[in-house]
């Protein structure tokens, strides 16, 4: 089977510069040329070879754009892009007042279930990380253009323990929807 | 003198000669067929005017199914030998068949490998036949309407189908000799047949309650491209489950007498009735001395029906909820689209209404708009529109994993992710001196392999004897626009390589299809010979079309002389061979070409990706981008 032979990266791809900032609408523009090109559906009426490599490539751009979408996915492909490993990232020391804010913030969580109105909180709670979320970013975006791979290594495992943190958060929210 | 161009029989003329398409709802209660017929899409009555084909299949009679309306009328008489709903059975094994079979009383084959059979008087019947059956019968209503064979269809099946029963409905279509351009989902369709009418931008979330199944989408349409962003739902819950709910309440009520199965079926009719009734009436009698003689009538008003499905109605919203989430909208939904019979009862729509805080789109009948987006899509894959038209960009529904130590499903495709997709993983040995690798297939959200689907094994062998840990073993997984998967394993370092296309645990092997195929209705007296060849030369026919188009646009610029004179003359020595009947030697000669044309077709679309980006001027894009 011969796969892509497509030697740029996801960025050159798109067209776009290689860098945390990025213009959501033109990827999204861009991400629907290509696809308008590329799509096994464009090519229905070919050959079964013709249709497998349309397949190979729409999901190249599938990949790419899921990529570079997502900051956090998108910050960790800058880093591959430099030779940083997923494993290299993870080993980077976190310094000890995230690790002790994270645990209040996941106590504040759990104690949900015990509340009489756990809703406000719960909304201050998800302001409160998707803040820290963003806070994080802006200190990856400042460490990687300032070529402080191990600084914005860190502040993509910190943005790791937000996420998921942010995802138990709203499992609760709707677990106390649907016991509505 | 010109010379007059003749075409062989069954080739068109002209390259632009309009060609005949389908869409085809295959319904779990009622299935229905549509075409585009001078730029509009609308659905195909049968010669007595009715546009719904039961998707009731009667067995009674050793070699001659029936299908519909008469089949319908059998139900009572022979309860057993009348398969309703089968589409609720696709893909589905005997374990977690069995409680549902028991509610419709259908008898099922002994063993639990495999898909489920139903014993009927003609037979072991799988549900992949039932609904080849429903696909003939609409396949030659479509032929007798359209006057003319049809070139290509698209099936339409619910979003949440998972592989096995997608594979099923892709092999019901080969068994009812169907040529099947795409499997389509049944919400995409949906918001595929209001898009284009209306034109509409923005986001939609498509709500479609049908006989057997729920589907929620939340899509985004932006310039003709309907993205998927989210999909949900319960292959189990329907309209048929409101039915049961009122069944066994009128059961209650009169005292629960024991009721036959074919008293049963005559009761789920006359709730079935009765509920179509509770959309405008607000009560109705339910007559049950017609089953049970002595019976009083029992009266069923709008609100106890309304609190009977109330909890089913609760849990469609409950799926709603996470496919919001999973969408990750940053504003609201835009439209709602409403699809399935279940969606005319008023509960139904006010719960929607108060959910998404807008009232639902309803003009296009909820019974309809499925075949008629499937249409739409068969119309233009077939090559019957300008391209760029409209393109769909499709989610598989439920992630996609593989085995691991200790009864862990190790997720690789995440449900939501937009297909085709290629994903690949390393995995290593874990025993010393360890020479092969089970590779077990799951699908499903769930952990542990216990709770997940399990879609396929194989095994990849030829491993050189390592310490733990030291081999590379990359399994990658391929799904395709269809919904379906392909997975290969390869051993990196030795390059020993094993893959399958994968034929679900619950599916039918190729063998047994290719036996049904013999057996089948469709092709009694018909040579198998002759139809492979058939289906030969159109596949050589595609390739050698499609290169002398590439060669002639881009022979020159791409390639160089050796490699452009390498392809011109196997492509010449094919072309001798396609009139000749040896259809391995076509296959094979097709099959070789069509390899080695791959790296020219890959480095067209590489040009393509080029073109596509400079082709737009920076100004054009951020002109699209403030709007």
């Amino acid at each position: 089977m011969s796969t892509p032979d497509f030697k740029q990266n996801y960025f050159q791809l798109f067209n776009l510069p290689v860098q945390f900032a990025l213009d959501q609408a033109q990827l999204g523009v861009r991400y629907r040329q290509l696809q308008g090109e590329l799509h096994p559906d464009r090519y229905a009426n070919a050959s079964d070879h013709e249709q497998r490599v349309a397949v190979q490539y729409s999901a190249l751009v599938n990949a790419a754009y899921a990529t570079l979408r997502k900051p956090l996915a998108r910050a960790l492909y800058l880093l591959e892009l430099t030779g940083m490993g997923q494993e290299e990232v993870s080993s980077q020391p976190i310094d000890g007042g995230f690790l002790i804010e994270q645990m209040e913030l996941r106590e504040k969580l759990e104690s949900m279930g015990a509340l009489v109105d756990p809703d406000p909180v719960l909304d201050h709670l998800v302001t409160e990380i998707s803040g820290d979320i963003k806070m994080h970013q802006d200190e990856f975006a400042a460490a990687y253009a300032a070529d402080s791979l191990p600084s914005a290594a860190a502040a993509c495992v910190k943005i790791q323990y937000l996420e998921k943190l942010l995802r138990e958060a709203e499992q609760i929210e709707s677990d106390l929807m649907d016991k509505m | 003198m010109a010379l007059l161009q003749i075409a062989e029989p069954g080739q068109s003329p002209v390259p632009h000669q309009v060609k005949q398409a389908v869409g085809i709802d295959l319904g779990t209660t009622n299935s229905l067929v549509a075409t585009v017929r001078g730029g509009r899409a609308a659905v195909l009555p049968d010669r007595h005017g009715a546009v719904m084909l039961p998707s009731v299949v009667n067995y009674s009679a050793p070699d001659a199914a029936v299908v519909g309306l008469e089949a319908q009328a059998m139900a009572a008489d022979h309860p057993g030998d009348t398969l309703v709903s089968v589409k609720r059975f696709m893909g589905r094994g005997r374990n977690d068949a069995c409680a549902d079979a028991q509610r419709a009383h259908y008898h099922l084959a002994e063993g639990d490998q495999g898909m489920v059979r139903f014993v009927t008087s003609a037979g072991e019947i799988s549900p992949v036949q039932a609904s080849a059956e429903i696909l003939h019968t609409l396949h030659e209503r479509a032929v007798a309407t359209m006057n003319s064979d049809i070139d290509g269809a698209v099936i339409t099946v619910p979003a949440y189908f998972d592989e096995a029963q997608r594979q099923a409905t892709k092999d019901a279509a080969t068994l009812a000799g169907l040529p099947v351009l795409r499997l389509l989902n049944e919400p995409t369709a949906a918001a595929v047949a209001y898009g284009l009418d209306s034109a509409e931008e923005g986001v939609i979330a498509v709500y479609d309650l049908g006989g057997g199944t729920f589907d929620i989408s939340i899509l985004r349409l932006h310039r003709g491209v309907f993205e998927v962003l989210a999909t949900g739902g319960d292959t189990a819950l329907g309209g048929d489950d409101f039915d049961a709910a009122i069944a066994d309440w009128v059961v209650q009520e009169s005292g629960s007498p024991s009721l036959t199965p074919g008293q049963y079926r005559q009761l789920q009719t006359m709730v079935r009735a009765a509920k179509e009734c509770l959309s405008t009436a607000s009560g109705v009698a339910i007559n049950m001395a017609e089953i049970l003689p002595g019976s009083a009538a029992i009266t069923l008003s709008r609100e106890t029906f309304e609190s009977l499905i109330q909890p089913l109605v609760k849990c469609t919203l409950r799926a709603c909820r996470r496919c919001l989430r999973d969408a990750q909208l940053d504003a609201g939904i835009d439209n709602i689209v409403m699809v399935g019979g279940s969606t005319r009862i008023p509960l139904v729509r006010k719960a929607v209404a108060d959910f998404f805080g807008r009232a639902p789109l309803t003009d296009i009948d909820p019974d309809q708009v499925v075949a008629i987006g499937a249409a739409i899509q068969a119309d233009i894959l077939v090559g019957n529109r300008p391209e760029g038209d409209l393109l769909l960009l499709d989610v598989i529904p439920l992630s996609l994993g593989l085995e691991t130590m200790g009864g862990l499903v190790e997720k690789i495709v995440p449900r939501n992710t937009t297909i085709p997709v290629s994903r690949a993983q390393e995995f290593t040995t874990f025993k010393d001196g360890q020479t092969a690798l089970a590779v077990h297939i799951l699908q499903g959200e769930r952990e542990l392999v216990a709770d997940s689907r399990s879609l396929a094994r194989f095994e990849l062998r030829g491993i050189p004897p390592m310490v733990a840990g030291a081999a590379r073993i990359l399994v990658t997984f391929q799904v395709d626009a269809d919904g379906l998967l392909n997975v290969s394993a390869r051993e990196e370092i030795t390059g020993a390589q094993s893959s399958v296309t994968v034929k679900p645990s619950f599916g039918l092997s190729d063998d047994e299809i290719a036996g049904m195929l013999q057996a089948s209705f469709s092709h009694a007296g018909e040579d198998k010979l002759a139809r492979q060849l058939a289906e030969q030369r159109l596949a050589a026919r595609q390739l050698v079309e499609g290169l002398e188009a590439a060669l002639a646009a881009d022979g020159d610029t791409l390639l160089d002389a050796d490699e452009c004179a390498a392809l011109r003359a196997q492509k010449t020595e094919l072309q001798t061979l396609m009139v000749s009947d040896d259809v391995d030697a076509i296959r094979k000669v097709t099959e070789r070409l069509g390899r080695e044309s791959e790296a020219f077709a890959a480095r067209r679309m590489d040009k393509s990706i080029r073109q596509a980006l400079a082709g737009v001027s920076l100004d054009a894009l951020d002109e699209e981008v403030k709007e």
